[in-house]
């Protein structure tokens, strides 16, 4: 105080107090499972109300708006979002969890309808803007509160694929013949752009592994359009009941693809004519003819396709599939006579060199599409050699993809991008990450598959060009 | 003091309450809150949508949450309502009552919601509540709600043990009454053949104030919902007509020093108690009431405040309890939920007294429900520098 406020106060004095309330507060069971959730998993999850769709986060027991109970219906969010509020913390103080300053920010979570309080770090607080992306840093030692997550730094800038595509120009096919004798000179074409293909489910993989995994039409569709976004110009398909069950039902077939196709309508959807186990030959090709998508599986031989412990070799399912050359000839035909382009599944060797026999009635148009499968208990395992024994064996003109069981995808990709070839990722495949951790979905794959063309100086296909290098009939 | 005119009156017409309990860990506050909001607007048939206007109250920072009323949000309802947050201490559910039965009288809103609530559990109330004293003028020495001196003057008036056998009657018949009412905290089962063992086996607080004589601390909330005449006919099959309340308080009263010794220091109970009953023509509330929810902190407390409410004379007071006439069944039942004694969330405390008197009016109390009709029920309200607020419920408009 300035001398003349303190004249006529000398004899004056000030009392000073102190309180100390020490507190508690119960999180909640909700509250309580949301950051043990983030401490144990490094999940964030929120719930999400049925009646009014709001996705709450931080998750409460009950909807604030309408009161439904909502404690069980947890949904998983990602751990990126947008800041949509800052304030700079400039004072310190014993209670604040950083020295000033420091940046307090409302972050809403992508897919969440609610913003939470957090600390956004890792650059400057003059860059700080509302509406930057950011994503979430997790504690590396837990104090079982919101602080389990550490704090938000920007995200990574992600260069969207198709801006990508859009600065290029696009690949026309080169009107000189393809020989084997150019592949076998060791230069395989790397200006191709690479087809990258998510097989979003197959007809084994559950939810129970990886909750990613669709199986209503609307989920196929969200989950195709997230791969899309990431760079998938084709979806394969194998349609599921709501309970998860492989269907050869044509109306949910259809439903599933239509639904893909209404959402992302220049994705190429590829249909299963494997569907899954147990089901008769009628039943696996009359749903293509009925439905005629622009690609259909086909397979060429008739194999163990079983499920075997990895380790101790102990068989958990025996099973036969089936594919005689009947079948193949007469699905191989079905698809070319309906205009459904077949993606000839090699499981090894033998499947390779059983369609080159049945192609000799002429059946397939050019040029023939492969995969190359890899790591199916039945099927051979991957080698680079087998690989390329396989690609030396394809006739002039034919493209191959691949794609591997469980750890066979990353290497077999890698090797077939390398090679000038083509590249199928997905939850049908594999459900985890190259580090182990379960994949948040089929498009997360789909982001390491266009990191490995990236790395290699190929250009991801578009669909128009997958369409031109696979020989699709124009619709 | 003048009697307010009231515009419209105004009837309690939904009640709800949560379990209380010293630990309620399987909440938290908004969680808390919510069971006694949905129970109330169960008990009205409403949804949120028909409440005008939500009044939430709590004790000041005793769970250190700074305006608590929006974070209990998630729990309340109050998204995009209006909504008052009102904290008067001890008094705080009562005022809650009385500031509803303004807001729904005044016209301003049809229907009111109001919430009280503590989890005493989380917070510091001894530290929060011993900030009120400093050796300064008008911060005397009042710590907070423990009474040691009102049990020294019963028992220089009547004598040691007449004033201890009094004391721990009153708090046997409210372990019976808690024992009765499954939303209680505290019911032990005791029996009146226990009282000797009690005066000499209870911890002392201060003089003859005895642990068991104290309240509890407790967790628990409490919804009351209020409707203006009109709508409290069409909506509820009985509601409670809120005849009048009354709010007293003098901070003097604590001043040791000072005060001016040419008024006579009279306690606010007994002040508001002769007012509200004077401007109501009621002449002898003991006959005229049928059930008295008493805000009563410790026995010590409550065997001399009935006293104050009913004006009695001599030692009238001591025999209604000696007599066990405050008993359910009794001349003048006093606390057949338990009283404060029993469950203690001091937020919700007083809110609960006029929610237990409306539903002892309504007749559908549950297994403490006084067994002859409850026509004129009275509440009372407690708190901090000697604030009192009392509240009149009628269950017909023929006043």
């Amino acid at each position: 105080m300035a001398a003349e406020q303190l004249k006529g106060l000398e004899e004056s004095y000030e009392v000073e107090g102190k309180m100390a309330l020490p507190y508690t507060y119960f999180a909640g069971r909700v509250g309580s499972k949301f950051i043990t959730t983030i401490r144990d998993q490094q999940k964030i999850m929120g719930v999400k109300c049925p009646a009014c769709n709001t996705v709450y986060l931080p998750p409460r027991q009950v909807c604030d708006k309408d009161f439904t109970d909502i404690r069980d219906n947890w949904v998983e969010l990602s751990n990126t979002g947008t800041v949509i509020n800052f304030t700079v913390v400039r004072y310190d103080d014993r209670h604040l969890p950083r020295k000033a300053p420091f940046v307090l920010a409302l972050i809403q979570l992508d897919g969440a309808g609610t913003p939470f309080m957090h600390i956004v770090e890792e650059c400057k607080i003059a860059d700080v803007k509302v509406g930057m992306k950011v994503e979430a840093v997790f504690a590396k030692e837990t104090t079982n509160t919101i602080l389990d997550i550490d704090h938000f730094k920007p995200e990574a800038e992600k260069i969207s694929i198709h801006a990508l595509n859009a600065a290029r120009k696009q690949w026309i096919p080169v009107e000189e013949p393809v020989t084997n004798e150019k592949r076998r000179g060791g230069k395989p074409d790397m200006a191709t752009p690479v087809i990258i293909t998510a097989a979003l489910t197959g007809a084994a993989t559950m939810k129970n592994q990886n909750p990613s995994v669709p199986y209503t039409p609307e989920e196929f569709a969200e989950e195709a359009w997230k791969c899309w976004q990431a760079g998938a110009a084709m979806v394969h398909v194998h349609a599921r009941e709501d309970g998860g069950m492989a269907t050869h039902d044509h109306g949910r077939i259809k439903a599933t693809h239509d639904a893909i196709k209404d959402k992302c309508p220049e994705l190429i959807v590829n249909l299963s004519s494997a569907v899954g186990m147990g089901k008769t030959a009628e039943q696996r090709i009359s749903q293509i003819v009925a439905i005629k998508p622009e690609m259909a599986s086909l397979n060429t031989n008739t194999m163990n396709f079983g499920i075997v412990e990895r380790r101790t070799g102990k068989i958990f399912i025996d099973y036969v599939f089936e594919n005689t050359f009947t079948m193949l000839q007469d699905f191989g035909r079905a698809m070319e006579e309906n205009g459904v382009k077949p993606e000839i599944e090699c499981y090894d060797m033998g499947g390779l060199d059983n369609t080159l026999l049945i192609a000799r009635q002429g059946i397939f148009s050019d040029p023939m599409n492969f995969n190359f499968v890899w790591g199916v208990a039945g099927g051979q395992a991957f080698r680079a050699e087998s690989f390329i024994a396989m690609m030396n064996a394809l006739p002039p003109r034919a493209n191959f993809t691949t794609c591997g069981v469980g750890t066979d995808e990353f290497p077999c990709i890698m090797q077939s991008c390398l090679l000038g070839g083509h590249m199928r990722v997905g939850l049908e495949d594999n459900i985890r990450m190259p580090d182990g951790k379960l994949a948040r979905g089929s498009y997360e794959l789909v982001e390491v598959a266009v990191q490995v063309a990236s790395a290699l100086g190929r250009p991801v296909a578009t669909a128009t060009e997958a369409r031109l290098i696979m020989g699709l009939k124009p619709r | 003091m003048a009697h307010h005119k009231k515009n419209r009156n105004v009837g309690i017409i939904g009640i709800g309450q949560t379990k209380h309990s010293s630990h309620r860990e399987d909440v938290n506050q908004p969680e808390l809150i919510h069971e006694a909001v949905r129970l109330a607007l169960q008990d009205a048939n409403l949804t949120m949508k028909d409440i005008d206007c939500v009044v939430h109250g709590n004790m000041e920072l005793f769970e250190m949450v700074h305006q608590p009323d929006l974070w209990h949000v998630l729990g309340t309802g109050a998204y995009g309502k209006d909504c008052i947050r009102i904290t008067t201490g001890g008094t705080v559910g009562a005022t809650l009552s009385c500031a509803s039965d303004n807001l729904a009288a005044s016209g301003m809103y049809d229907i009111v919601m109001a919430i009280g609530f503590e989890k005493l559990q989380e917070g510091h109330t001894t530290g929060g509540i011993t900030n009120m004293a400093d050796p300064l003028w008008f911060r005397k020495i009042q710590a907070g709600a423990l009474t040691g001196s009102s049990a020294y003057d019963v028992e220089r008036e009547f004598g040691l043990e007449r004033a201890n056998r009094a004391s721990l009657t009153y708090r046997i018949i409210m372990d019976k009454h808690a024992c009765l009412n499954p939303n209680a905290h505290r019911a032990f089962g005791l029996e009146f053949s226990q009282i000797d063992d009690l005066i000499r086996t209870s911890p002392k607080l201060v003089g003859e104030l005895k642990l068991i004589e104290m309240c509890s601390q407790s967790d628990g909330a409490c919804c009351v919902i209020f409707a203006c005449e009109q709508k409290a006919k069409e909506l509820a099959p009985t509601p409670v007509w809120i005849r009048d309340h009354i709010t007293v308080h003098r901070e003097e009263t604590f001043n040791i020093f000072g005060y001016d010794r040419t008024v006579p220091v009279i306690k606010t109970h007994k002040f508001a108690a002769e007012q509200l009953f004077r401007r109501n023509g009621i002449k002898d509330p003991i006959n005229y009431f049928d059930v008295f929810e008493m805000y009563d902190p410790a026995t010590w407390w409550a065997i001399d405040w009935l006293r104050d409410f009913f004006a009695l004379p001599g030692d009238e007071h001591l025999k209604l309890v000696e007599n066990k006439e405050i008993m359910i069944g009794g001349r003048m039942p006093i606390n057949p939920s338990g009283g404060v004694i029993g469950s203690n969330p001091i937020g919700a405390t007083a809110l609960i007294r006029v929610a237990e008197a409306a539903l002892q009016v309504r007749g559908n109390a549950g297994p403490h429900q006084i067994p002859t009709p409850v026509r004129h029920a009275l509440a009372s309200g407690f708190g901090g520098t000697m604030w009192t607020v009392m509240t009149m419920l009628e269950n017909e408009l023929n006043w």
